[in-house]
């Protein structure tokens, strides 16, 4: 039998699941910017770079939609301040 | 200026609360080699800084070292969560928790509050960033004594990412000595 990914109808386990893929494109990121601050030639790694960071940007727009802000530029809903909402990063969420 | 992002740069989910561990781990928030004097350090350092790949390094591995600074104060948060008394006393915790509570306090294992006397800010670009990677080093062989010392997986698996972070940033501030 095939195996298949479930899917789920938690918001609480879709939100952590993306959250952990955007924290993987950043730490990805974050290593390549430190990379490339000490070798800005590298075209490689510039390349690596953006294509990365279009992906994180598409991921990150998704999520502030439909979760919650990242930043306090973040904040999609117009009728509400959704960024004071817990749980903040140090209580175990994200 | 800092912009805040709503997340850990690695996650901090513990389970069990542990103040004889909070003890020892608070050292790098407020320890001599912790990850506050490291973001001070490094920010500190780039205004008298003249080459602009030094710059660009003082200033991303600086901001990634106020990330660290909050995995820090995560975990020093979890572990002393719903405690008892007894616990406290137990742990030895009551000496810290009777000037702070609960709070997050940044101070060296031994109790002293943090203090800029243990980083150095020269303003000679050669003897900055050779400061800087024996402040790697330090902060390293930190986690390093704090790894010998926990059993908790929910506490080693990130202290040992940031133990982890200190090697590459030790490498990018070496790359700077050579390409100057």
């Amino acid at each position: 039998m095939k195996y298949q990914n479930r899917p789920s109808t938690n918001m609480a386990t879709q939100k952590s699941r993306m959250m952990h893929k955007i924290r993987e494109y950043d730490f990805a990121i974050y290593e390549t910017a430190l990379f490339l601050d000490t070798h800005p030639n590298n075209s490689k790694a510039l390349k690596y770079y953006s294509k990365l960071r279009a992906e994180r940007n598409t991921l990150v727009t998704e999520f502030q939609k439909e979760f919650s802000p990242i930043t306090i530029y973040g904040n999609m809903n117009e009728s509400k301040w959704n960024w004071i909402k817990g749980p903040w990063p140090w209580e175990g969420d994200c | 200026m800092w912009i805040y992002e709503k997340k850990l740069q690695y996650p901090v989910k513990i389970k069990t609360p542990n103040p004889a561990a909070a003890k020892i781990i608070i050292t790098q928030l407020g320890g001599p080699d912790g990850e506050l004097n490291a973001a001070m350090r490094y920010l500190n350092q780039r205004y008298s800084m003249p080459l602009d790949v030094a710059k660009g390094a003082l200033t991303d591995i600086g901001t990634e070292e106020l990330a660290h600074l909050e995995m820090i104060g995560a975990i020093v948060y979890q572990l002393t969560r719903n405690l008892t008394p007894a616990q406290i006393k137990a742990a030895g915790f009551d000496a810290y928790f009777v000037d702070h509570t609960t709070g997050v306090y940044p101070q060296a294992a031994a109790g002293f509050p943090q203090t800029s006397a243990n980083l150095q800010v020269k303003g000679d670009p050669i003897t900055d960033l050779m400061e800087n990677l024996a402040a790697e080093q330090k902060a390293r062989t930190t986690y390093d004594n704090i790894l010998r010392l926990m059993d908790d997986p929910d506490v080693c698996d990130p202290i040992k990412f940031l133990r982890e972070r200190e090697i590459v940033h030790f490498q990018r501030f070496g790359e700077r000595e050579q390409s100057r």
